[in-house]
């Protein structure tokens, strides 16, 4: 994975370089903002080819912005962070086929969905019974696990992201851990988590 | 609310967030080059139909030289004017027998005929 050459440029910049037609900001963003939005939707989705088609739209979406984009308002990747879990809620509602409030209900992603995802995961135990457990959250849950504690997010910039104050974002991820620790536990033994240490 | 979380059980969950962080999916160079050319594609887009700089205002004066044909045409019309007016003032002798061929009369200016037709002190003694 190549690494971002320039560091030190604010993505406001670089996005403010690109709608100016500076080739070389059009790169450095694709390196800087790709895995981020794509992290995010295979936490989300459970599914690599999904993700990628996420994670592509997100960046397009970009792309179509930066001329209208206004330095200082907000930040370019909690942008972009909410356009990709918008965008992932949308394509989970459709797997599902039901309406917005059943969609944020508490409920499973179907199984078969999963394998895929697991079979390139490392072959840690933790990783994969965390990645299982979270595709069995509330998806608002699972949103706010994977930005605070994977994408490593502050609260201000996840309640931003979800358009919802700083204090629903506390108690989603409260929940959201409370209840990975009670999935965890119950595959505790065949993981052997506490052996492991 | 739920009882709160153990030392342990947030330390297991802890090390199941590390390592998971640890095993984060990398886009593949496909997906790379796939967003970079739909960047790219966006700022072709954009030169493309970006608006062109507005044409300058032509004035009447533009207008009415091309509507007579353009500058060659209005030389041409220059030229034609200077000699209208170089032959009104000098007409040349083959002129001047044409007509006085057909009209009886001197195509120039005859100065002696108009001082005598407006010779005032005559016209107010007859008068």
């Amino acid at each position: 994975m190549p690494l971002d050459a320039n560091p030190e440029i604010s993505d406001d910049a670089l996005l403010a370089q690109y709608a100016g037609g500076d080739r070389a900001a059009a790169r450095i963003l694709t390196l800087r903002l790709t895995p981020r939005v794509l992290a995010l939707a295979v936490r989300m989705l459970g599914d690599r080819s999904e993700a990628e088609d996420v994670a592509q739209e997100s960046m397009l979406r970009l792309w179509k912005m930066a001329p209208d984009w206004r330095p200082g308002e907000a930040q370019v990747s909690t942008w972009l962070y909410r356009v990709a879990a918008n965008l992932c809620t949308d394509r989970l509602r459709r797997r599902r086929g039901v309406g917005i409030e059943e969609a944020f209900g508490e409920g499973a992603e179907p199984a078969d969905e999963q394998p895929a995802v697991e079979e390139r995961m490392h072959a840690d135990g933790r990783a994969r019974a965390l990645h299982q457990a979270l595709s069995e959250l509330p998806e608002r849950q699972r949103q706010a696990v994977v930005l605070r504690h994977l994408e490593g997010l502050s609260n201000p910039e996840i309640a931003a992201v979800m358009e919802i104050g700083i204090e629903a974002v506390e108690s989603l991820t409260a929940r959201g851990k409370r209840a990975l620790v009670a999935l965890l536990g119950r595959r505790r033994a065949e993981l052997g988590l506490s052996d492991d240490g | 609310m739920t009882a709160e979380i153990s030392k342990d059980m947030e330390r297991e969950l802890d090390a199941c967030f590390e390592a998971l962080r640890a095993a984060r999916e990398e886009p593949s160079p496909e997906l790379l080059a796939r967003v970079l050319a739909d960047g790219y594609a966006e700022q072709d887009a954009r030169t493309a139909v970006a608006p062109a700089a507005p044409a300058p205002r032509r004035g009447w004066l533009r207008n009415l030289i091309d509507m007579i044909g353009g500058w060659p045409a209005l030389a041409g019309l220059a030229t034609a004017t200077l000699a209208g007016v170089w032959i009104g003032y000098n007409p040349p002798a083959a002129f001047d027998s044409l007509t006085l061929a057909l009209l009886n009369e001197s195509y120039g200016y005859d100065v002696g005929l108009s001082a005598s037709i407006l010779d005032l002190d005559e016209v107010q003694a007859d008068g």
